[in-house]
C-alpha cells in the first residue's frame, strides 16, 4: 500500500465510479458539440460571415484577414477551457468541426434546399488545417505565449493555401458582356440577392489591388498579428467566463 | 410504483436496467426527440408555405399562414414556460441538505441533461435558423419584422433556448445543495447573456428600419446578438464546479465493481 499522498491522489476511478465517470463525459460531448456549434456559428455568422456565405465574396484582400481573425475567437476561450483544466489538446478543433457540421447543414438546407442557390456559390470556407495546427502547437510548448506568436500565427497564415483548392477554380478570369469578370463574379451577378446590392459587396477595395499578387500574401500576414492579439484576448476572455464563482445575490 | 422516502434520499430507483444515475436518460433522449421533431416540423413549414404566402405581409395568406403561426407560438411558448417553472419551483426540494451522495449525484447528471437539451435548442437558433434568415432576406425584400423566418428564429427559437435555460437554472437552484447555497456566476451567464439575444432584436428590427433593403449580415446592428453569443462560454466555468462537487461526492461513495 502505498504512503505517497500524490500517488494516492493519482488513483484514477475504477468500478462503478469509472463507469459514472464515463457517461458523464458521454453527456459533456453531447452538450458540448451542440453548444459550440450554435454559439460559435452565430458569433461567425454575424462577424465574418458574408464573406463565408458567398462565393463571390472571397476576395483577396478582406476574405483572408477577416476570416481567421474572427475564427481564432473561441477556439482560443476553449483552449484555455480545456487544456489548462483538463489537458485536452483539442480546443480548436473541437471548435471548428463544430462550426464546419452547422455551417455545411445550414447551407444546404436553408441556402440550396430552400432558395435554390447552387451549393457552389454557398460553400463553406475550412479552417481545420489551421486549428489542428493551433491544438499541436498548444501540446507541444504548453505555452499559451508561443501559441499566441507560432500558433496564431499559423492559423491565419495557412487558412488561404488550405482554401485554395477549394475555391480557386472560381478565381478564373472570364469575359462576359465586353467585361472581365471572375467565375465568382458570375455566380453573384446570375443568382440575384435581394438584400445584396453590389454596393455592398465588400472586397478589394482601395489601392491594396495595385499590388497584384501580393496582395493576399499581405492581407494573410497582417491577420497573422492581428490573429496573435485577438487570441491572447480570447484566451482570457474564456478563462473569465468559465469562472467558478458563487454569488450571494444577483 | 410509489416511490419511498427512502429511495428518494437514496437516489437508487431506476428505469429498466439504467444505472442508478441514468435515471433520467429516456426523458433527456425524449426531450431532443420532440425538439427534432418541432424543428424539422417548422421547417418543412416553411419549405412549403414562404415563398407561396410568405412573400407580402399585405395580403390576406399572410395573416392565414404566418400570423396565425406567430400567435400560436406565443400562446404555446408562454404557457409551456409558465408550466415548467411553476412545476419547478413548487416542487422544489425543500431539505436539499439532506440529500445523499447518491442522490445528488444522480441530479447531477439530470442538471448535465438539462443544460445539454439547453444547447440543443441554442443549436437550432443560433445556428440553423439564425443563418436561414439570410438565405430567406436574399429571396424577400422585408416588409414586416415578422417574416417567414423571423416568426420562427426570433419569436419561437429565442424563447424556446430561454425557457429551456430557465428550467436549468431553476433546476440546479432548487435541487442541488452546492447551487441553492450560493448562486452559481457561471450557470448565471449561461443562461441571462443568452437571454440578451432576445432582447437584441428590438435593436435589430430598428436599425433595419433604416436599412430594410440590406442584408449585411456582420453589420453592427448584429453585434448585439454576438455579445449574447459569447456568454455561452460560461457553460465551461458550470462544468467545472459539477466536476469539483461531483469528485467529493464520488469520494465519499463506497467501491462497487
Amino acid at each position: 500500500m502505498t504512503t505517497n499522498p500524490a500517488e494516492l491522489a493519482a488513483q484514477p476511478y475504477s468500478g462503478e465510479k469509472a463507469r459514472l465517470s464515463r457517461h458523464f463525459d458521454y453527456l459533456i460531448l453531447v452538450l458540448a458539440f451542440f453548444l459550440y456549434i450554435g454559439s460559435f456559428h452565430l458569433n461567425v455568422a454575424l462577424t465574418v460571415g458574408d464573406w463565408d456565405f458567398w462565393l463571390d465574396w472571397k476576395d483577396r484582400q478582406w476574405w483572408p484577414l477577416i476570416t481567421p481573425l474572427m475564427m481564432i475567437t473561441f477556439p482560443a476561450a476553449v483552449q484555455s477551457l480545456l487544456w489548462e483544466r483538463f489537458r485536452l489538446p483539442m480546443g480548436a478543433t473541437l471548435c471548428m468541426c463544430c462550426l464546419l457540421i452547422g455551417s455545411w447543414i445550414t447551407r444546404v438546407f436553408a441556402y440550396h434546399y430552400w432558395n435554390y442557390f447552387p451549393i457552389n456559390m454557398v460553400l463553406p470556407a475550412t479552417m481545420l488545417p489551421s486549428a489542428l495546427v493551433l491544438d499541436v502547437i498548444l501540446m507541444l510548448t504548453n505555452s499559451m505565449t508561443f501559441t499566441a506568436i507560432f500558433g496564431s500565427a499559423a492559423f491565419a497564415l495557412l487558412f488561404y493555401p488550405s482554401n485554395w483548392p477549394m475555391f480557386g477554380m472560381f478565381h478564373v478570369p472570364v469575359e462576359y458582356g465586353g467585361a472581365q469578370l471572375t467565375i465568382a463574379d458570375l455566380f453573384g451577378f446570375q443568382y440575384i440577392r435581394a438584400g445584396m446590392p453590389e454596393y455592398l459587396r465588400i472586397i478589394e477595395r482601395g489601392t491594396l489591388r495595385t499590388y497584384g499578387q501580393y496582395a493576399t500574401p499581405l492581407a494573410s500576414f497582417f491577420s497573422a498579428l492581428l490573429c496573435t492579439l485577438m487570441y491572447t484576448l480570447w484566451w482570457h476572455l474564456g478563462k473569465w467566463f468559465a469562472t467558478v464563482r458563487y454569488l450571494k445575490k444577483i | 410504483m410509489a416511490v419511498t422516502t427512502l429511495e428518494k434520499l437514496d437516489g437508487t430507483t431506476n428505469a429498466g436496467n439504467l444505472p442508478w444515475y441514468l435515471k433520467d436518460l429516456y426523458k433527456y433522449l425524449g426531450g431532443f426527440a420532440v425538439i427534432t421533431v418541432i424543428y424539422v416540423g417548422l421547417r418543412l413549414y416553411q419549405g412549403a408555405y414562404a415563398v407561396a404566402t410568405g412573400l407580402d405581409s399585405t395580403l390576406p395568406e399572410y395573416d392565414a399562414y404566418w400570423m396565425r403561426l406567430f400567435y400560436g407560438e406565443l400562446i404555446t411558448l408562454m404557457s409551456f414556460t409558465a408550466g415548467l417553472w411553476s412545476y419547478l419551483w413548487f416542487t422544489r426540494d425543500r431539505n436539499p441538505a439532506a440529500l445523499t451522495p447518491k442522490a445528488e449525484l444522480r441530479r447531477h447528471f439530470a442538471l448535465t441533461m438539462w443544460i445539454s437539451i439547453y444547447t440543443f435548442a441554442v443549436y437550432w437558433a443560433g445556428s440553423y435558423f439564425a443563418e436561414q434568415d439570410n438565405s430567406w432576406h436574399q429571396v424577400v425584400i422585408r416588409d414586416t419584422p415578422f417574416t417567414a423566418n423571423h416568426i420562427v428564429v426570433f419569436y419561437f427559437s429565442f424563447p424556446f433556448y430561454i425557457m429551456m435555460g430557465g428550467s436549468a437554472w431553476l433546476y440546479a437552484r432548487t435541487r442541488l445543495p452546492t447551487f441553492a447555497q450560493g448562486i452559481s456566476l457561471p450557470l448565471t451567464l449561461a443562461v441571462f447573456g443568452p437571454f440578451m439575444i432576445l432582447v437584441s432584436v428590438g435593436f435589430n428590427e430598428w436599425g433595419h428600419t433604416f436599412w430594410f433593403r440590406e442584408e449585411f449580415f456582420a453589420a453592427p446592428i448584429h453585434w448585439g446578438f454576438v455579445i449574447g453569443g459569447w456568454f455561452a462560454l460560461a457553460v465551461g466555468g458550470i462544468l467545472l464546479q459539477e466536476v469539483a462537487r461531483m469528485t467529493e461526492l464520488l469520494d465519499k461513495l463506497e467501491d462497487a465493481s
